[in-house]
């Protein structure tokens, strides 16, 4: 009974949008471990804010302002519970190790969660990847979420289209537990909640928001959840990533945290940077989840960049000495993986390159037997 | 604010000099953000407690109540006053109590009457957590409507516990009821908890004269009433214990030519709005109602109250009778008790009242494997509906079951973890209800002061004698049955046919009419002897009774020919029947309407939605020559839920028939069968 009276108390500290997440931790912090006081306790007692908790003028008003929200929270809360939905506080026993473990002082304050809770006390794995995902790429998540479940390890998703979606459903049909992190609040998640109806009944499936219940789908929460899939998980494998967008940034991210994420390693035909991540510190693993040996790849890597820069250039030396191009007219018709200014570089460095320059413009060409006379610039 | 200083506000915003001593003990408490579980009884003013402080608040008081009549009444007092104020409830558009909500918003209302059926309103919803909306205090009206203990428990009133369980310290919450014995009282005060302060005053109604009246059978109340109905001065309420008997009394009444009408919960809205209506302008005697009518009456001047049936305790008989003389003036209050059948009512609604343990596990699982909404569970469980709404209640109760929004329709889920079905508090319940039973039966019989019993039994330990009612004044009454009252009851009854309700618009179906009413005298015993006990054909005074109903409705119309329905089980004693029928009233008689296919017995099952399944397309004509362009009289034994009649009328229609009209021996009330 006396958690329940809380809840309305927690939402509107957990949303108090001025703060941040940590701001609002350390005095969660200070309210329930150091003063033991409920937070009802401490809304009401204004008196000591100033003294007792160090609080400055503008964040006493802060809070008086919230204050003031608590009775429609309230309601909000009773319409929350009713539909079966569950408010889980950062001190509540029930709240993810993991989650605290990683993230710390940076923790969501709360969560809201539907179906076993328990789930998140279970060891557990995220996959991620690009919403567009190959086909190798998805059985890359299938082969993981089978072991998962053989290992009874909980698969961490976060709904979008392609690779979590893969994920749920594989780690479902292996009679595996999983988590969704969902991009929104949770009361908006009414289709998803109906469709996996059976899942989340039966103590398989939890869904977790970090949102407020009512918030919509956006980009920004769509990214700003990416970390909470990394911090409920203990490792994190990356399917398929792009250069840039939401799994891109997730693995940097990760990387700089010193988490330590598997990357599937991709073959010479595939589109992805799955190899450029493994580059930056991913561990490289097979498309069972095992891991390959770094150096050898690393070195394979290498080569094959090499290689094919080998072979680019000897294409752009068999271009200029029929014709004279500008860089940019090079970077046309020859498909290179640099920049115009690498370009530039490289052709400088070129034995027997020539410059000239028509309509102002720089075009370079190469003289075939040049006498090494001439100037090299 | 000090007393005196609130009476100056009283008296020039209400009009009133001062308040009670327990109004003002309310208010102040309420006025410093505590919370108070007010039980006064009918006219002391509870309204006052809450209207008062709402005005001096910022912000919205919203107010929530089961009485939709109520709610309009003081919405209008209050604009009287100059008081905004505003009510949302199922009798109003989506339109209109979505710019209540509004209004509310926008800071329009001081006073916001809600039904808690509307707090799923999705505008609701996303105003009231608006942070906006500046909530000042909540009020629960009929706060009694909380306790499962008590006599009107009404499920969404859970959501306004969760709710007043939510809301901050020093948020005033206020809750007002007339009813509540002290278990009601402690179970309130222990949902809702969290600092609540009881103020209590005396339940003894001075102006209420008690009477109980002791008989040997059921024509001996309708001959008293008969004999002295028009005798009390001013209009009155009799609630009897089933639908079809306020048919029955009030047909009486109309046959001995006393204005009255009938009112229960099987009535559409529109009627039901009429007859409040007409009840409240005084346009009729009496009106003649089950427990329905109760909760949506505010008369100041309902100068009569008996009962036909014993209520199953004190506690439902105070607040049935409690409506009676708001307005302070004598009024009389009146039971009547058979000692020799006046028990099984009552215990069949308390035994019946809760299903069958079974049939709760049968919900479960039908839950557990699929989201569903109160159809789905009916037909996959096989459960009548008004079960699975009790059903579906405790389960929410207990914490097994929730109630959730799939777009616009309600359904039904298995909660992750739940306990397991607690039945022992149903024996709890059982029992306690059982034993209240008991209380009510030692109130008919106790040569002590009535109006004292039921302030005792209410936990009311301040109220002294009445002197008014029949033990106090030593002044009991006796009925007196005369040969010529005997003789009028049975003319009545040869003359009160129950009217059979099937006309649509893609059918030729005309309304038809039955015999009697399964239930009454011994219909249903002649009916059950013929059909399951080899009785024989069905018995000649049967049939002189459904001729006589054939002629009071139908003794001017032609009828080209006789067609009766094929039996599933009875073998050929409706076919002998209808024969004799026709025979009687010279029309030829038709064999052609057969069977398709092998159909179960409708009794089996116990929904209206199953009996229409397990009857599509089971009927043919075999000559449709004999009933193209024909007038059609439609013979069957017994009409229950109208599906077998239905879905002959349909295929009857398609076949040419113009005009089919049913004619059976028995209409029956939910559960005879």
């Amino acid at each position: 009974m006396k958690e329940y009276t809380e809840i309305p108390y927690w939402i509107t500290l957990a949303h108090l949008s001025k703060w941040g997440t940590e701001k609002i931790n350390r005095l969660v912090i200070k309210i329930v471990h150091d003063n033991q006081m409920s937070l009802e306790t401490f809304f009401h007692s204004e008196s000591e804010w100033q003294d007792k908790f160090g609080l400055s003028d503008i964040d006493i008003e802060d809070l008086q302002n919230a204050k003031s929200e608590l009775p429609n929270n309230a309601f909000l809360a009773e319409d929350l519970l009713s539909q079966g939905f569950e408010v889980v506080p950062i001190n509540s026993p029930e709240y993810s190790k993991t989650l605290k473990a990683n993230l710390k002082v940076k923790a969501p304050t709360i969560l809201y969660v539907k179906g076993n809770k328990k789930i998140m006390q279970e060891n557990s794995i995220a996959i991620v990847g690009s919403r567009d995902a190959d086909n190798i790429s998805l059985q890359f998540t299938d082969n993981i979420a089978k072991k998962a479940a053989q290992q009874f390890k909980v698969v961490v998703s976060g709904f979008a289209k392609g690779i979590d979606k893969q994920a749920l459903d594989s780690a479902i049909q292996y009679k595996g537990q999983s988590i969704i992190v969902l991009p929104q609040g949770i009361m908006t998640f009414g289709s998803g909640i109906k469709k996996y109806y059976k899942e989340i009944t039966n103590g398989d499936v939890l869904v977790v928001s970090t949102f407020h219940p009512k918030a919509v789908w956006s980009a920004g929460l769509a990214m700003a959840r990416n970390p909470i899939i990394y911090a409920l998980a203990t490792d994190i494998y990356v399917a398929q990533s792009a250069e840039s967008g939401g799994t891109w940034a997730g693995v940097i991210d990760g990387l700089k945290k010193g988490r330590t994420i598997f990357v599937r390693q991709s073959n010479q035909n595939e589109k992805n940077a799955n190899l450029i991540l493994v580059e930056k510190g991913a561990k490289a693993v097979d498309s069972e989840g095992n891991i390959i040996d770094n150096t050898e790849l690393l070195k394979a890597v290498q080569t094959m960049n090499e290689t094919t820069q080998n072979n680019e250039i000897e294409q752009v030396i068999t271009l200029l000495e029929k014709q004279k191009l500008t860089s940019k007219q090079i970077l046309e018709r020859v498909q290179l993986n640099m920049s115009d200014k690498e370009l530039i570089k490289k052709l400088q460095s070129l034995p027997n390159i020539q410059t000239t320059k028509k309509s102002n413009k720089v075009h370079y060409f190469i003289m075939k037997d040049m006498p090494t006379l001439f100037p090299i610039k | 604010m000090t007393r005196e200083y609130a009476e100056q506000k009283l008296k020039y915003i209400f009009g009133f000099n001062q308040f009670h001593d327990n109004q003002w003990a309310v208010i102040d408490k309420i006025l410093q953000g505590g919370r108070v579980l007010l039980i006064e009884k009918t006219g002391f003013g509870k309204s006052l407690c809450y209207q008062f402080p709402a005005i001096q608040f910022e912000g919205v008081t919203i107010i929530f109540s089961p009485l939709i009549a109520l709610m309009r009444d003081q919405v209008q007092k209050m604009r009287e006053l100059g008081i905004s104020a505003n009510f949302i409830s199922s009798q109003q558009s989506e339109e209109e109590n979505n710019q209540t909500i509004k209004d509310a918003l926008n800071g329009k209302l001081k006073l916001l009457y809600i039904h808690p059926a509307r707090m799923e309103n999705i505008t609701w919803l996303e105003t009231v957590r608006d942070k906006n909306f500046k909530i000042a205090m909540v009020v629960v009206d009929e706060a009694h409507c909380i306790s499962t203990w008590g006599h009107d428990f009404i499920p969404s009133y859970r959501k306004i516990i969760n709710l007043v369980n939510l809301l901050p310290l020093n948020f005033p919450v206020l809750a007002t009821t007339a009813t509540a014995t002290k278990r009601v009282e402690n179970d309130i005060k222990a949902q809702i908890g969290k600092n609540i302060v009881a103020v209590r005053g005396t339940l003894l109604r001075s102006n209420l004269n008690l009477f109980v009246i002791t008989v040997q059978s059921e024509d001996e109340k309708m001959i008293w009433l008969a004999q002295n109905l028009e005798k009390i001065q001013g209009t009155g309420v009799v609630y009897t214990g089933t639908r079809v008997s306020t048919e029955t009394y009030a047909k009486w009444f109309e046959y001995l030519k006393i204005n009255a009408v009938h009112y229960n919960s099987g009535i559409d809205t529109e009627t039901k709005k009429e007859i409040e209506q007409g009840l409240m302008n005084n346009e009729y005697k009496c009106v003649v109602s089950t427990n329905a009518l109760g909760m949506g009456i505010d008369k100041p001047d309902i100068r009569f109250v008996i009962h036909t049936q014993s209520p199953v305790s004190p506690i439902h008989y105070y607040q049935e009778i409690g409506r009676a003389g708001r307005d302070g003036n004598p009024s009389y209050i009146i039971l009547f008790y058979n000692p020799n059948e006046d028990r099984t009512l009552p215990l069949s609604f308390i035994e019946g009242a809760r299903p069958e343990t079974k049939k709760y596990q049968c919900v479960i699982d039908a839950v557990k494997s699929e989201r569903l909404g109160l159809h789905g569970i009916v037909r996959a469980t096989n459960v009548k509906q008004n079960q699975v709404n009790v059903i579906v209640a405790d389960l929410i109760a207990q914490g097994i079951v929730i109630e959730v929004f799939d777009g616009k329709s309600k359904k039904y889920e298995y909660k992750f973890n739940a306990p397991t079905l607690d039945i022992g508090s149903f024996e709890n319940l059982r029992n306690t209800k059982l034993k209240e039973f008991d209380e009510m039966l030692s109130y008919v019989t106790t040569h002590n002061c009535r109006m004292k019993f039921l302030c005792d039994f209410l936990g009311d330990n301040l109220s002294s004698n009445c002197g008014v009612c029949d033990n106090c004044r030593k002044k009991n009454i006796q009925v007196d049955v005369t040969q010529e009252w005997k003789n009028k009851l049975v003319d009545f009854r040869e003359t009160y046919f129950p009217i059979l309700e099937v006309e649509s618009k893609n059918t030729n179906l005309v309304n038809g009419v039955a015999a009697s009413y399964y239930g009454v005298s011994n219909v249903g015993q002649a009916l059950r002897r013929s059909k399951y006990e080899n009785g024989g054909d069905f018995p000649d005074w049967l049939l002189r009774l459904t001729l006589k109903a054939f002629y009071k409705y139908f003794g001017k119309e032609k009828f080209d020919i006789v067609l009766y329905v094929p039996p599933t089980e009875s073998g050929n004693l409706v076919k002998n029947f209808s024969e004799k029928i026709a025979t009687s009233l010279n029309i030829n008689i038709s064999h052609t309407l057969k069977k398709s296919r092998v159909t179960q017995s409708q009794k089996i099952f116990q929904t209206s939605l199953l009996k229409t399944d397990n009857l599509k397309d089971a009927f043919f004509v075999e000559n449709p020559s004999e009933i193209q362009g024909k007038s059609v009289l439609l013979i069957d034994d017994v009409f229950d839920s109208g599906a077998t009649i239905k879905e002959v009328g349909k295929c009857l229609s398609t076949l040419g028939a113009v005009k089919i009209v049913p004619l059976v021996i028995a209409k029956t009330v939910g559960g005879d069968l």
